[in-house]
């Protein structure tokens, strides 16, 4: 036994002696970073590190190609696209950083940014924006580009898109029609639930409600607070004087639960919601459901209905633009790029190229598109959305979305709408905070596995509030909610000092 | 005598039956399921017996079959040169330790069972295998990390050799002057062939089903094997019913696989393995015939 | 004089242990290509053990970032839940090695007896069909069967034996019984397969020996069959012992749904592990788990592998 333990250690030194190589390896890399090469020199390629849906496009060569020609001729670079799957992209995305895999340019979803900026992964942003991201100021209000500072420092920019939300019920227009209903008078739940109760008394067969997409809660889709992150201490109405809340402890959420949960019983909800692995549109295509609360934006309806069944949706509350709806989708250039000042040259050509953000949006003219008219465009005889080369149609990711042209038959409005849908948003007091968790940590990880446990049985009606919800309380709170939400007022509170 | 025989002939066939029964219904299940109408499904359930065929599942499948042939091609590729040479160093690995007067024997087996307990986790195997060995995109990440060699196949092996090779045997071997390699191939490997036929079946499980490689060292879609791909149209689904998803990307959802082509996935994933297993069994009883003669 | 004798002595060890190495250098090679391979394989990345115990910032690398102690396993112990998923843990592994190895041991030795080859063939490949299902496929069977809308048993077969449906997704007390059958459906075949080599290997003569001695069917079983595949068994065990803090994620996530309902009997320390940290993504954290498992693991084997081998030291792993 004592020789075993002999070699085996002697087995660990020489772990230790790689894991000693691999970290100065690292540290290399980092050396050798940044600085700009002048006229002249080899174009510098970008690799640029996306997710999308299912398989690659077959034309995303093609596409790159062009893009790297405009890039050649604008910044003296060219461009490598690396699509991960969303389903492997945190996975992947993770070990590329950690190992220090060169990436030039990549997306982050506020969910993860701020471990990101933690665990030192990413490079500030401020200097090179002022450099050479101008184009990008001039796009957003000033409160939305510098929603994604941390500590003063700014790691990611997002993308121009819809920066705010608000929620709406969506239903089949089918049905509103058949059964009159009268859009324009929905404007609480309590209307929501006439709705509900008429189309279940005609429809039997039919789950007047559903999920509004597969694993989200009803409770989900009808916010009405800041998250500030995610939703473990909450500010109620975007306000509440910046003072955080247990949200599960509030009387409105149990209200709700309760509503929530008298549907259920009522069979105004969809049984399997909380199980449920079908997509809202299949539901509602094989006539299982009827309608879905949503997060919504202008074009929604155009944006849902081309899935194959017409919907129509009335808002519910005010557009509110939040930390969190704006850091949703961002682009990052993390610490392993050799070029930080050629990766934000290029950025600040997304937010401000029409050429590039089109090839980006819709590929190439002639090929994946055709133009309508200037900014209009269709497909080309025979091309549709399933057998075009290049579908990945994700204008809400790459860069400024508003340079973006839009489809035949679709509002071409739609980018001056979304403009005042945003600079009309409500301002959460809260825009700004980012929550940084590393303090509690552990407590945060047991209140996550608490709250995964609980939160989607009851906010779709399935658990009975008045007998889990208590339970679900004092778990939390033995998981140490509390410690979370005092670290997260103590933060706030001094982000609010420093933004006076 | 045999009237003892026939009843346990006949109680071993009727239970093993049932248990086929037991295994085979649900595949059967799911088979059925593949092809009823996604409507059918949605509105009146599952069932075995559908109100409405329909190969679209297999249609929306077929859409993408050029990228699934080649990736059948990739499998089959990794599948055969795995096992191939996960055979050869395992055996070559379990003969020794399985040898009672060789002298490290007891080190080994801990050095190997140790394996089993412990891992680093996938983070310092990553940089091992993409810093040190360069395999990010290659099709030796689809081979070698993880996969090529398990302590519990070397274990099973050993104990294979130890109980059924007789020392004896061996020993004579040596005296006729063949060396260790020698008696190992000539002698040790034919009358191992059950032990060989077994692990053999369980590389190419291994090898046809790993798509956790893939998704780890691999961005490049040229090397997608079959169950990478497979599993890239499932973990969609996954990611999006996990709540991660930001709504936004669910505006993508009509890329969503419906139930019946999820259904339709399973059975291309496991349908050429099952066509495999039979040459497998064929070594499998001729590992029989031979392991029974060599007394 | 004694110098002389020792000095020869010496030589004489000296050239017995160069002997023996000539001797077994051949076996020592054969060992070279997989010992290389593990080395690679598992014992380098195993530095990556450290970071349970690390705060880690990328930026100051893994060695350079701070050192925390146990820390990254505080969580682990939390919530009022710990108890619970070490119970549920335990007790599902504690029944699927029992089970599994009676019906496992069971179907090898039936398999065996039937004389008929291409249906033995045929059962052979059936049992195993399960195990090529990968878990998210049973999740999906799963569902086809359990739904409550419109699953199989309430549309089907609860309403043909006159039942009330049931709700299966929200009433825990089922899980159980259903987890523990879907492990064996899935997983009793491939342990089969692996007891069925190791009886063919069994020499025949044993049982013509006894088969002239008039022993019956069932006696040669337990006193041939079983005593000479308990090498086997034993390994087997220990294996499972050796893993009876980690559980088949996919069997405790997805085939119950991850519906909340059914946590207290489905949650179990993989689960919760991966509930805590899906947002957090804290390798710190996930290593830490890791380490606890691989350590009561280890423990436990070894506590095994003694009582094994005091019992019978050739069937001990080690």
């Amino acid at each position: 036994m004592v020789q075993k333990m002999k070699w085996l250690s002697a087995l660990m030194a020489l772990c230790m002696i790689v894991l000693s190589a691999c970290s100065s390896n690292g540290d290399s890399n980092r050396e050798t970073a940044s600085h700009s090469g002048s006229e002249g020199e080899e174009p510098y390629e970008l690799n640029i590190v996306f997710p999308i849906f299912g398989g690659v496009p077959t034309d995303l060569q093609a596409v790159q190609d062009q893009i790297s020609n405009l890039a050649l001729e604008k910044i003296n670079a060219t461009v490598k696209l690396t699509p991960i799957n969303f389903g492997a992209w945190d996975q992947q995305t993770n070990l590329m950083l950690t190992s220090g895999e060169k990436i030039d340019l990549m997306m982050l979803s506020g969910n993860t940014y701020p471990l990101k900026v933690a665990k030192g992964q990413l490079t500030a942003l401020d200097n090179l924006i002022e450099e050479h991201g101008q184009g990008i100021k001039k796009v957003f209000d000033p409160a939305y580009l510098s929603a994604s500072q941390i500590d003063g420092s700014t790691y990611g920019v997002p993308s121009n898109r819809d920066l705010a939300t608000n929620y709406s019920f969506a239903m089949r227009k089918d049905m509103v029609d058949k059964y009159k209903i009268d859009v324009t008078s929905i404007k609480t739940l309590d209307d929501v639930e006439a709705v509900l109760k008429t189309i279940k008394e005609n429809e039997p067969t039919m789950a007047p409600l559903i999920p509004s997409a597969v694993g989200a809660s009803i409770a989900d889709s009808y916010i009405t607070y800041d998250s500030l992150g995610e939703s473990f201490g909450v500010l109620p109405n975007f306000d509440n004087g910046l003072k955080v809340v247990n949200l599960y402890e509030m009387p409105e959420y149990a209200e709700l639960l309760n509503k929530i949960h008298s549907w259920y019983k009522a069979g105004y909800i969809l049984k399997d919601a909380a199980t449920n692995k079908d997509s809202q549109f299949d539901l509602l295509k094989s006539n299982r459901g009827f309608g879905y609360l949503a997060k919504t934006k202008p074009g929604f309806d155009e944006q849902e209905s081309k899935n194959g069944v017409a919907v129509v949706s009335v808002p519910l509350t005010l557009p509110v633009a939040t930390t969190s709806s704006i850091t949703g989708i961002m682009w990052g250039i993390p610490g392993s790029s050799n070029n930080a000042d050629k990766a934000m040259q290029f950025l600040n050509l997304m937010y401000t190229d029409k050429e590039i953000v089109n090839l980006f949006d819709w590929g190439i003219e002639g090929k994946h598109y055709e133009k309508v008219s200037d900014n209009v465009i269709k497909f080309p005889q025979g091309v549709d959305g399933t057998n075009s080369g290049y579908n990945l149609f994700m204008g809400w990711l790459f860069g400024n979305q508003f340079l973006s042209y839009t489809f035949e038959g679709e509002n071409p409005d739609i980018w001056s709408q979304m403009d005042e849908f945003n600079s009309s948003a409500l301002k959460s007091k809260a825009l700004g905070f980012i929550f940084d968790v590393d303090p509690v940590k552990t407590e945060f990880a047991a209140v996550t596995a608490v709250s995964q446990e609980f939160r989607l049985a009851l906010e779709t009606g399935m658990m009975d509030p008045n007998k889990h919800l208590p339970e679900f309380i004092s778990k939390l709170k033995s998981a140490g909610i509390d410690k979370i939400i005092a670290e997260k007022q103590k933060q706030l509170d001094e982000w609010a000092k420093s933004n006076k | 005598m045999n009237a003892e025989n026939r009843m346990i002939q006949s109680v071993g066939h009727i239970t093993m039956i049932i248990i086929s029964g037991a295994c085979l219904i649900p595949f059967l299940l799911l088979v059925v399921s593949s092809l009823t109408s996604e409507q059918s499904i949605l509105s009146n359930g599952y069932s075995f017996f559908p109100q409405e065929w329909s190969f679209s599942a297999y249609e929306y499948l077929g859409k993408a079959s050029e990228e699934i042939l080649r990736a059948y091609g990739i499998t089959i590729f990794i599948t055969l040169a795995g096992t191939a040479t996960s055979l050869a160093i395992t055996s070559l690995l379990a003969y020794p330790m399985s040898r009672r007067d060789f002298p490290i024997k007891n080190q080994l087996a801990f050095f190997v069972f140790f394996t089993l307990l412990f891992n680093g986790g996938l983070v310092p195997t990553y940089l091992i295998y993409t810093q040190y060995f360069d395999m990010k995109n290659t099709i030796w990440a689809l081979i070698i990390p993880g996969l090529l060699m398990n302590g519990f196949n070397v274990l099973l092996m050993r104990t294979f050799f130890m109980t059924s090779i007789p020392l004896p045997v061996i020993e004579s071997a040596n005296i006729d002057g063949a060396g260790e390699f020698r008696t190992f191939f000539s002698i040790v490997i034919p009358l191992s062939m059950p032990i060989i036929a077994t692990i053999g079946l369980f590389q190419t499980i291994a090898y046809w089903n790993d798509w956790f490689n893939g998704l780890v060292y691999l961005t490049d879609p040229q090397l997608f094997s079959i169950q990478n791909i497979l599993n890239r149209i499932l973990t969609d689904i996954q990611f999006l019913s996990s709540g991660m998803a930001d709504s936004r990307a669910s505006g993508s959802a009509q890329q969503l696989p419906s139930t019946s082509v999820r259904m339709a996935i399973a059975v291309v994933g496991a349908i050429p393995i099952l066509i495999a297993y039979p040459f497998f069994q064929k070594y499998f009883i001729k590992g029989i015939t031979i392991g029974a003669v060599k007394g | 004089m004694t110098q002389v004798m020792r000095a020869q002595e010496k030589q004489i060890g000296v050239k017995k242990k160069t002997m023996k190495l000539k001797k077994y250098m051949p076996l020592i090679l054969m060992t070279l290509p997989g010992i290389l391979y593990l080395i690679i394989n598992n014992y380098l990345p195993m530095f990556g053990i450290v970071i349970a115990f690390k705060d880690v910032n990328f930026s100051k690398g893994i060695l350079g970032s701070e050192w925390i102690g146990f820390k990254n396993f505080e969580y682990l112990f939390k919530t009022s839940d710990a108890f619970i998923i070490t119970r549920n843990t335990i007790l599902y592994n504690t029944a699927f090695i029992m089970i599994n190895l009676i019906v496992a041991v069971g179907i090898a030795i039936l398999l065996n007896e039937i004389r008929n080859r291409f249906l033995s063939r045929f059962y052979q490949s059936i049992i195993l069909l399960p195990h090529l299902i990968s878990m998210v496929i049973v999740s999906y069977l799963a569902f086809a069967l359990l739904s409550a809308e419109t699953g199989l048993m309430n549309k089907t077969i609860l309403p043909m034996l006159g039942l009330n449906e049931i709700s299966w997704y929200t009433e825990s007390q089922y899980w159980p019984i259903i987890l523990t059958v879907i492990n064996v459906w899935k997983s009793a075949g491939f342990l089969c397969v692996v007891y069925l080599a190791a009886i063919i290997g069994i020499d025949q003569e044993y049982y013509e020996a006894a088969t002239l001695d008039g022993a019956s069917k069932w006696k040669q079983i337990w006193l041939i069959t079983i005593p000479l595949i308990m090498p086997v068994i034993t390994m087997m065990t220990l294996l499972a012992i050796g893993r009876i803090f980690y559980s088949d994620f996919g069997l405790f996530y997805q085939v119950p749904l991850n519906a909340g309902a059914l946590n207290s009997t489905t949650n179990v320390i993989d689960t919760y592990v991966y509930r805590g940290l899906m947002q957090l993504g804290d390798i710190g954290m996930s290593s830490a788990a890791g380490v606890y498992q691989s350590i009561v693991g280890f423990v436990l084997v070894l506590m095994s592998n003694y009582v094994v081998r005091k019992i019978n030291s050739d069937n001990a792993l080690f």
